[in-house]
């Protein structure tokens, strides 16, 4: 999905650079994966400057450990694997403020006057009802949204079989629908693509 | 069933799937690249670690292994005998207690010798600019 052939090819060259003694050449990587990384830790702890301090320390383990990287995989796996391993170490030692899964509360129903903004704030909150999921089912599905719904990709990310990962993904759905059991009924894809349009604002 | 239920579940996203998919992506902050590549710059200008000298550490290990070893050895040696002594003679009691007490000289310089060792490999290190 986010890697073409064109950007492992990138990869590959700054790798060899970086690895022949030419520290610069490690900004082609960070400029290529920033992105991605900032998304993923963001996805871990929903807190935009630690965010960022977690996909810092991420490419500083990537640079410190790039030699170990054995190509059996493509860089972005390995990359992918190595933040997943630095968040959920931050994560341990600097857990997220937040409620229990049961204390969540329950999205309000949408009122009249601004329906777009209640359904994001309600959209929200469900996905901030994932980061009070105990760490083994919150990880998954953290990583499996983050992937684009990539299960394989997702598993190869948490160095998990494939089988596992979907138990994983089922029972973190089955925690979220008992505490959301409204949200199969009300949700469409419409509204999605109408939240997705103040995206840019 | 449950891998009906998985599967069904891949196939078919639910809403809370939906809701979590339609994800707005964030946009790194714009000094990002040059705090990462700063720090990167700081680490690679710092010198490479100095490697534990194991060659010269290595004699020394073995030093302090044979004479541990040896000491071991001759503690044991020694005490066999005054412990069976102790277990057969009640008279010869103090005797057979007296015996590893004497022994404990040995020990000592054993104790002494590993930490002269020791304190020896590492003023050679010290001296050579490893420590």
């Amino acid at each position: 999905m986010r890697e073409t052939t064109s950007s492992a090819k990138e990869d590959l060259a700054d790798v060899a650079q970086v690895l022949g003694g030419d520290a610069n050449a490690f900004e082609g990587i960070v400029r290529r994966w920033q992105g991605p990384l900032v998304n993923m830790a963001w996805r871990y702890c929903r807190d935009r400057g630690r965010a960022e301090e977690m996909a810092q320390e991420a490419f500083l383990r990537a640079w410190r450990g790039l030699a170990n990287w054995r190509r059996e995989s493509s860089f972005s796996t390995w990359l992918f694997a190595l933040a997943a391993n630095v968040f959920r170490s931050e994560l341990r030692r600097f857990p997220t403020v937040n409620l229990p899964l049961d204390e969540v509360p329950e999205p309000t129903g949408p009122s009249t006057q601004h329906e777009s903004l209640s359904k994001k704030q309600n959209y929200e909150v469900v996905r901030r009802a994932v980061l009070a999921l105990p760490l083994r089912y919150r990880e998954p599905v953290v990583l499996f949204h983050f992937h684009e719904m990539d299960v394989s990709a997702a598993a190869r990310t948490m160095g998990l079989p494939e089988g596992t990962l979907k138990a994983r993904l089922s029972r973190a759905r089955a925690l979220l629908r008992r505490r959301f059991p409204h949200l199969n009924e009300e949700s469409t894809d419409t509204e999605i693509a109408v939240l997705n349009t103040g995206k840019e604002a | 069933m449950k891998r009906t239920q998985i599967d069904n579940s891949k196939m078919d996203p639910s809403s809370i799937d939906r809701i979590l998919a339609a994800e707005e992506e964030l946009i790194p902050s714009s000094g990002f690249l040059g705090t990462v590549m700063e720090s990167v710059c700081e680490e690679a200008r710092m010198p490479a670690p100095i490697a534990f000298p194991w060659k010269r550490a290595i004699p020394g290990i073995l030093l302090a292994a044979g004479v541990f070893g040896w000491g071991g050895f001759e503690l044991t040696r020694q005490a066999i005998p005054a412990v069976r002594e102790l277990a057969l003679t009640q008279p010869h009691l103090s005797l057979a207690i007296e015996r590893p007490l004497e022994q404990a000289g040995w020990v000592t310089l054993a104790l002494a010798s590993s930490l002269a060792s020791w304190m020896l490999s590492r003023r050679l290190a010290g001296r050579s600019g490893l420590l």
